[in-house]
This record gives C-alpha cells, structure tokens and sequence, in this order.
C-alpha cells in the first residue's frame, strides 16, 4: 500500500485535487441555494411550497448514483454538451441543495420566533431579520449536521468516476489495473479519503468550540 | 412523449433488477443491524477493551465510501484469497459498511436511556448482563426507530453503488435499457420511482412501528378475585 | 446467586439478637475531583431502627446513601453490610474494587428507592415488580407475578398493575418503586429523597406506606426533607452540613433543643417556610 502512495503520488494528489474542487464547489452552491430552498420550503404561499417540496422529495429519495447517471445522459439529449466535470458538479450541487435545505429549515425553525417579532417591531425589515438576526445563529447550530454532509458530498464524489470524471477513484482504478495491485491500491485511496475526513471533522469541532456560546437557549 | 410501451417491453430486466436491488438491500441491511448491535453492545460492556476499536471501526466506515469498500472486497479480495461473487460481495459491503453507522445509533439510543434505571437493577441484584438484555436493549430499540429508519433509507440508496461492481440490480439494468434503447427519460424515471417506493414503504415500516411500540394500553392483568373461580 | 432469606445464618440471627448492626460505616470519605463531599462519616443501621438523615442541599446526604449502596465508590474509611465489606476485597494486602457479583452477593440485604423511582417505562407495574423475581430468584412468571401482586396490594395498588408507569401519577410510580424494592425481602430499605419530586398532594400517599413499613418493623435510611415525618417516624435523626454529620439523636432533642448553629439556622429557615 505505500509503495503505490510513494510511486504514484503524483496522480493521486491530481484525483484527490479533482475530488476536492468538485465537493468543494458542490457544497458551496449547495449553501447558498440550500438556503434559498429553505426559505421556500417555509413561504407562506403554497405555490412556492409545493414545487420546493417536491424538489426536495425527489433529490433527497432516490440514489445519487441514479441522480448523475439520470444527467449525465439527459443533458446531451436536450441538446446541452457539458464537460462530464461540470455535469458532476451540476449533479452533486442539486443532490445536497436538497440535504442541505432540510439541515437549514431544520436550524431556522430553532430560533424563537420572539426574536424576528422584536426586530421586526424595531423596524427592521424582513430581509435585514434573516441576514443579521436569523442566519448567524443558524449558521452556528447547523454546523454539525452540514459537517456531515460535507463528508457526505466527498464520499459521493468517489461515484462521479462513473461519469468519466478523473477524480480520486478514477485514478485508483487506473492505477489498479496496471498494477495488478488492487488490495494495495484501493486501501491506499481509503486511507486518503479517511485523512480529509478525519481533517474535515477536527477542524469542524474546532469551529464549534470557538462558536459555543451565543446561542439561543430558550 | 413518455413511452410506457418501452417499460413494458423492458419489464423483465426491470423486475430482474428490483428482485436484485431488494434482496441485496434486504440481507445487506439485516447484516448491519445485528452486526451494529453486537458492536455497540461491546462497547457497553467493556468500555475499557471495546471503546477504541469499535470507535476506530466507526470512524473508518464514516470516512471512506462505501464505493471503495465494495472495490476492496470485489476486485482487492482476490488478493488476500477472498472469492467472491458480485452480489456477496454487495451484501457484505452494505453489511460491514452499515453496522458502523448502527453501532453510532445504537450508542446514541443506550446514551438516552436514564442512568438511573440502572441503578435501580443493580440494587435489586440484577446482574449487568442482565439488565443489558432486559432493561436496555428493549428500551434502546424502541428509541432508535427513527434515526434507525433513515440510516436503512440511506443504505438502500447506497445500494445503488453495487450496479459498479456488475450486479444486475435496478441501476445497472436501468443503464442496459438505457444503452439499447437510447431513451433515457423512461427507463430512469421508472427505476427512480421504484427506489422512491421502496424507501417510501421503509418509511412507513418505521412510522407504524414507532406507534406500536409505545406504550399506551395497559395489559390486562388476572387480579386476585379472578384465579378463585380458575380453579372453581 | 443472592437469596432473598438470609435469616437462616448463625451469624446473621445473632447478630440480631445481640442488637448489632445491619449497616456499619466507618470513616466514610469521598471526594469528586477537588470537591470533598464526605469527610470521615461514621454511620450505623440497627435492626429495625429508623434513621432520617437531614440537612440543606450539597450537604451530601444523598451521596452519602448512594455510598452506603456503593453506587458511588467511596474514597475513604469502610462499609459493611452485615458484616462484610462492601464494594473493596483486599488481594494481596490492597485494596481493590470487588467484581460485580461480589457486590450483588454482600449488597442484597438492601433494598433502595430513588428520587426519580426509576420504573423501567416498557414494563407494566406489576411487571417492574417481578422482573427482579424472575431475573435474580428464578422465579417462574407466574410465581413472580404472584408475589408482585401481593406486593402491589401491600402499597395499595393492585388495581394498576396491567398499567405503564406512564399512566400512573407520582405517588403511584413512587409506591410501586417501593414494591418493586420490597418485593426481593430486603432486611434494610434506603430511600433517597423519595418525595422530594412529587407534587404536595401526592406526598401524603408515599409517606403512608413508608410509615406502616416502619410499623412492621423494617430497617431503614430516610434521606429527606420532610421533618414532620422524621419528627414522628424517626428513632434517630442526623443532621449533616459540608459534608460531615454535625448533630445525631432523637428526633426530640435534635428539634427542639439543636445543640449546634447550623443546625438551629437550618431549622428556623424551615420553620419560616412551613406552618408547622
């Protein structure tokens, strides 16, 4: 196993690097339309409701390799040609859209709702409550469930070999076939998967001990 | 526009897949529960031999995916004398892989339960073992229900991975009408749909199991006047 | 495995006779991290005596009983319940922690109620009483059942005993924590603020029984802040501050003539805040 990491680390520092970008900007655009689900998922008029819901059922219920084979094939026949990495992208940021909205509705629905009422009856209006009032809190409760799901999303990143995208597995299964090592190869692409996640957690309960305190309690 | 013509065509490829998916998904998820519990209830035990290696076994099945699991016991078994067929090697994957995330909820469920009734075995003499099977396992099942319900949705949806490592199951013959048919709409939106039904059914399973398993009718118990006319 | 009837030892029969106690603690010290919460208790349970055991909160009252039951290890200083050593075992001239079953074996004379009763929730009333039966006695279900329906009678509550402890009021829940208790023949019972979590109608019921156990002549050791039943149920009553016992006696001496300050404090607080 780390005779494969030391002979062929460049490559796999390459997939690894492919692997991160694309989680990385799944989970980005997956943030700020999350929320934006959220808040539809919480209008008051049904006709934004509904539509939401229904986004959120079918994202969140059916498998996420079903979700990238579904675009990958779909966009060509309606005539759209994407580079498979952005298809990737495209894919993984509807899939946690959908997770991430229900972590963020979740975490909204925390704040007592006397808070909003005495912004609002200070005059501040409904936007300004959720930029300055609501989302800061929220961002402080949901940062375990999101911590999950940005591990969640780099773990799903693995399938987007399938769609021909040369990220972390890809390259390990290169590498594996013209080894004729795979036990060495996908251990050593297990162990490179474990280290980000296992950093991603540290860091994560660094940012919650820094953030704890501050929160509403009641 | 959507042709159901072509499903019914495809149908026998379509139910070969879900037979598949179902089966796998089925043994896969019965392994990760019972090997989740055995886990955990270790960890309960002895928490100074178990703690670390099933807190190590936990973290491993939450750091990598299950992806490159199914590739180790699929494609890198050989390489240690380990054999096996495609859809074995899927329901060990989901299996091995699933128990880590039970053995979590499991912890959690034992975490819930008042320390305080425990106590009250002890004093009573009640052994440690047990209470274990008495006292906190029954209770620790009827408080995991829901977060254990979502975990085998997650793992059904995981099962879709094992169409990579060649098992017939819903995704991958989904692609094979895929390839021969050059539509893509039906064959997907079918197989979706069927997934969403299983995991709509599982749902339900744990909603109604949840009801039951709450405690609200007494039992009806023989009183002292009733055991004189038993024996006239 | 514990037997319920232990009388049938010499040792523990003359004991009896003799006056000897069934509970005996000797320089009990305990600490939590920095925090020292006993220091150098000594504490004695006679046959059949009733001692109540006062004092304001983080006296260490509680964690005083819970060591007597060695659900706290205690630091310092010996227990014995009839005459064995609670909790330790000496191996090799050390002392160290017993193993389980040990604990049981010498434990088993003791019986214990808690603030908080601890009913297990997916068991019936009548259930809760005979799980111990059935477990540690090897009673069959039915033989179990038998006995824990005549306890159930005993605190009053037969007729709930199909029911779950989520339907019974506090009082209920708490009397079948006693049955539960009693259930095993315990030859001492220690209560840890019984009634300190039930709403004041409900107190009246719980202190009945334990009053007409007193009567029938059972040992026991009342961690509570009720004077009015310590004043007439007590043969003995000690009152503890900071983790030590400062005043022990009759309960008329202790409340009307206090010797010490603190307890004289503790006493008019209380007096302030109840019509006696």
């Amino acid at each position: 196993m780390f005779e494969i990491l030391l002979n062929h680390y460049p490559v796999l520092i390459k997939g690894l690097t492919t692997t991160l970008v694309v989680s990385l900007s799944a989970i980005a655009l997956g943030l700020v339309f999350g929320v934006l689900l959220a808040f539809g998922l919480t209008s008051r008029h049904r006709w934004v409701r509904w539509p939401c819901g229904l986004y959120r059922s079918f994202w969140r219920g059916t498998p996420i390799l079903l979700q990238l084979l579904l675009v990958f094939y779909l966009l060509p026949e309606v005539g759209i040609e994407v580079a498979p990495i952005t298809a990737a992208i495209l894919t993984l940021t509807l899939n946690t859209t959908a997770f991430q909205s229900e972590i963020f509705r979740s975490g909204i629905a925390h704040i007592p709702a006397g808070q909003i009422e005495a912004a609002r009856m200070a005059g501040i209006s409904a936007w300004q409550t959720r930029r300055r009032i609501v989302m800061p809190q929220v961002l402080r409760l949901t940062l375990p469930p999101l911590t999950n799901e940005i591990i969640t999303i780099l773990k799903n990143s693995s399938l987007i070999s399938v769609i021909a995208v040369t990220e972390l597995m890809r390259v390990s299964e290169q590498i594996a076939s013209r080894t004729f090592q795979p036990l060495e190869t996908y251990l050593a692409a297990a162990l490179l998967y474990l280290a980000v996640n296992l950093l991603l957690a540290r860091i994560s309960a660094h940012l919650e001990r820094r953030m704890a305190g501050g929160l509403a309690t009641e | 526009m959507f042709d159901l013509a072509l499903l019914w065509e495809t149908r026998e490829l379509i139910l070969q897949g879900l037979w598949n998916t179902v089966w796998i998904c089925f043994l896969g998820c019965l392994v990760a529960l019972s090997l989740g519990l055995v886990l955990a209830a270790l960890r309960l035990s002895s928490p100074r031999l178990f703690g670390y290696p099933v807190a190590c076994y936990v973290e491993l099945c939450r750091g990598t995916p299950l992806l490159v699991l199914l590739f180790l016991l699929y494609y890198g078994g050989p390489g240690i004398g380990l054999r096996l067929d495609a859809e074995i090697a899927g329901v060990t994957g989901i299996g091995l892989y699933g128990a880590g995330y039970f053995a979590e909820i499991y912890r959690g469920g034992f975490k819930s339960i008042p320390k305080g009734q425990l106590e009250a075995a002890r004093m009573l003499g009640i052994s440690p073992w047990h209470a274990l099977i008495r006292i906190q396992i029954p209770q620790m099942l009827r408080l995991i229900v829901p977060p254990g319900t979502n975990q085998l949705i997650i793992l059904v949806k995981e099962s879709a991975l094992i169409s990579i490592i060649s098992v017939d199951d819903l995704t991958k013959n989904a692609t094979t009408i895929v390839n021969q048919t050059f539509n893509v709409i039906e064959p997907y939106l079918a197989v979706a749909l069927l997934y969403w039904m299983i995991i709509e059914l599982i749902a339900r399973g744990g909603y109604a199991l949840e009801k039951r398993l709450a405690n609200r009718q007494p039992r009806h118990v023989a009183q002292p006047g009733d055991t004189a006319h038993a024996h006239g | 495995m514990p037997t319920a009837d232990t009388t049938t030892t010499p040792t523990a029969a003359t004991r009896r006779t003799r006056g000897e106690a069934i509970v005996e603690a000797r320089g009990i010290g305990k600490s939590f991290g920095e925090l020292e919460v006993l220091s150098d208790i000594d504490f004695r349970l006679a046959p059949s005596e009733v001692v109540c055991v006062i004092g304001p909160s983080g006296s260490g009252k509680s964690t005083l009983l819970r060591c007597l039951a060695f659900l706290e290890p205690y630091d310092h200083g010996s227990v014995h319940i009839d005459g064995q050593l609670l909790g330790y075992e000496e191996r090799g001239g050390m002392r160290v922690r017993a193993r389980e079953s040990r604990i049981d074996a010498v434990r088993a004379p003791v019986g214990m109620v808690f603030q908080h009763f601890h009913l297990w929730p997916h068991r019936t009333a009548l259930e809760n009483v005979s799980e111990a039966l059935r477990l540690v006695n090897g009673l069959s279900r039915r033989d179990a059942e038998a006995e824990g329906m005549a306890m159930l009678e005993r605190v009053g509550l037969a007729e709930r005993a199909g029911h779950f402890p989520e339907s019974l009021s506090g009082g209920q829940k708490q009397r079948v924590a006693i049955a539960r208790a009693l259930a095993m023949q315990p030859r001492v019972m220690f209560f840890d603020e019984p009634t300190s979590a039930l709403d004041p109608e409900l107190v009246g019921e719980v202190l009945d029984v334990m009053k007409q156990l007193a009567h029938d002549g059972m040992t026991m050791a009342i961690v509570t802040h009720e004077m009015g039943f310590a004043a007439k149920v007590a043969d003995r009553v000690v009152f503890m501050d900071q983790g030590r016992i400062v005043e022990s006696g009759p309960p008329e001496t202790l409340f009307r003539t206090p010797r010490s300050e603190r307890l004289q404090q503790f006493l008019n607080t209380w007096r302030e805040r109840h019509i006696d």
